[in-house]
């Protein structure tokens, strides 16, 4: 007689034949025992599956819900990119008579937190102004509103440099702490023959015949506490050019992790200061560009050369 | 020596339980933490931690029998295979004749009787292939008719083991050949 495993290991349907009626009776509830075991899988996994369906049916409500609170949100964020495009300046004509300028101006994102602006001063002289406002997104298009305003309010107060300045950071001082926010400060006023600038935080160069003066910075940012700012004041004559820009330029990196650098930027700037700026600017960008392996902020150069009277 | 005021679950069960509960893939991800989370072996636990952890199988299965169930007989390959269990039990039917008296349920929760309950051998027929248990412990009966398959099974020496009710749930009919 045959043993009732070995026809099962070894397969043979016709050695059935051979097992004795008690090993065909254990066949019998062998079978059985699979049968119920294959019933307890089977309702296990038809509970298992009926789960994860209602998991997906639940997914794919969380997933349009969410679909639909990214689109509100984008198009909030439309909205602000707007309102922040809105606030940029228009080229003022009367100051291109005196001064070619060339701006390149990138957003990391929709809504960033660079800022420039130009002024008029109440003696009339023509400003600029460079912020980077800390953040991105819709806080830093409020922020860049706000600091809008008080700038354009402070030009009817005051006319020097350092007392806008002052001015601007006594008013929002409460407020960006609040909002925790701060921003840098690059501000100059153009006179007869010379600039008078303010620098707190951000990056000026004035180059003169191959020569290149860094702006003296130290002063705080905007936002940050109370303090008295310095004004400088340096020759500016026809053919002079002036260059400011923000950190996202000087500190992307390349892929071994090096910084683009504001020497490389000054240098290039230096050894092209003959062309015109608009060409300058090209290859400053053509250059920054090559160097960088990804945007890790937001970017503002703006280059501007004195005019012959 | 006063009775516990609550009762106390082993923490072999616990374990028991949880790694089950891991081994079927019926929890995944930060749940396993949370149930293996401070759980010592050597420990007694009070029975509401047990009612969390079924609980946590609850909310998440529309159908949760069939989970109690396998959960149950999961818990008992790993007693047997990985446990104690082949030093307590030899054959299939020693684990039916391992519930007399309630031996079994006494070593994983304790407790004061009327809510201990009991897990007690009442009929067993070797010939006929039948037992009959009775259960008043505070357990899910799913889960006790997934232990009694998963117990019996374990040895290997039986061909058909199957536990259901027959009209009272707490009498657990078992056949087996």
């Amino acid at each position: 007689m045959a043993r009732l495993e070995d026809v099962l290991d070894e397969g043979d349907a016709a050695a059935v034949h051979e097992l004795s009626r008690a090993e065909l009776e254990r066949l019998l509830w062998k079978y059985r025992g699979l049968r119920k075991q294959v019933e307890r899988d089977t309702a296990f996994w038809q509970a298992t599956n009926d789960t994860l369906k209602t998991a997906y049916e639940r997914l794919d409500e969380q997933e349009r819900e969410l679909a639909h609170a990214y689109q509100t949100i984008r198009q909030d964020l439309e909205i602000a990119q707007q309102v922040q495009h809105a606030l940029l300046p228009k080229q003022p004509p009367d100051m291109l008579a005196q001064l070619d300028l060339a701006v390149y101006h990138k957003q990391l994102t929709e809504v960033g937190g660079d800022y420039y602006d130009f002024f008029r001063t109440r003696e009339g002289h023509h400003a600029i102004g460079l912020f980077d406002i800390s953040g991105h997104g819709v806080s830093a298009a409020l922020i860049m509103a706000f600091l809008k305003a008080q700038f354009m309010q402070t030009m009817e107060q005051v006319a020097r440099p350092k007392e806008i300045v002052e001015w601007v950071n006594q008013a929002s001082l409460g407020f960006l702490r609040e909002v925790r926010r701060y921003a840098t400060v690059n501000f100059v006023v153009f006179g007869e023959r010379s600039i008078r600038y303010v620098c707190g935080g951000g990056y000026g160069v004035l180059v003169r015949g191959g020569e290149i003066y860094t702006f003296s910075k130290g002063d705080p940012f905007i936002g940050i506490r109370r303090r008295p700012y310095t004004e400088f004041e340096l020759s500016f004559y026809t053919g002079d050019l002036l260059a400011l820009y923000t950190d996202g330029l000087v500190e992307a990196q390349n892929a071994a992790g090096e910084s683009y650098s504001s020497r490389r930027l000054n240098a290039l700037i230096c050894a092209h200061a003959h062309e015109p700026v608009t060409e300058i600017l090209r290859r400053c960008v053509d250059d920054y560009h090559g160097f960088r392996r990804s945007d890790a902020d937001d970017i503002t150069l703006i280059l501007l050369r004195r005019r012959e009277a | 020596m006063a009775a516990d005021p609550e009762p106390m679950v082993h923490g072999t069960l616990m374990a028991g339980f949880a790694q089950a509960c891991i081994n079927l893939k019926i929890v995944a991800g930060r749940q396993v933490g949370e149930l293996l989370a401070d759980l010592d072996v050597s420990e007694w636990y009070p029975l509401r931690r047990w009612v969390q952890l079924e609980q946590m199988i609850g909310v998440t299965y529309q159908n949760v029998d069939p989970i109690r169930l396998k959960l149950g007989i999961e818990m008992m390959s790993l007693w047997y295979h990985r446990g104690p269990g082949r030093d307590v039990i030899r054959r299939g039917v020693d684990f039916l004749h391992f519930q007399t008296g309630s031996t079994g349920i006494v070593s994983v929760i304790r407790g004061p009787q009327d809510l201990v309950g009991s897990f007690d051998l009442r009929e067993f027929d070797a010939a006929a292939g039948r037992a009959v248990i009775h259960s008043t412990t505070p357990f899910h009966r799913k889960i006790e008719s997934g232990v009694l398959i998963g117990g019996l099974l374990a040895p290997g020496d039986l061909d058909y083991v199957n536990v259901h009710n027959d009209g009272d749930p707490d009498l657990l009919v078992v056949e087996f050949h």
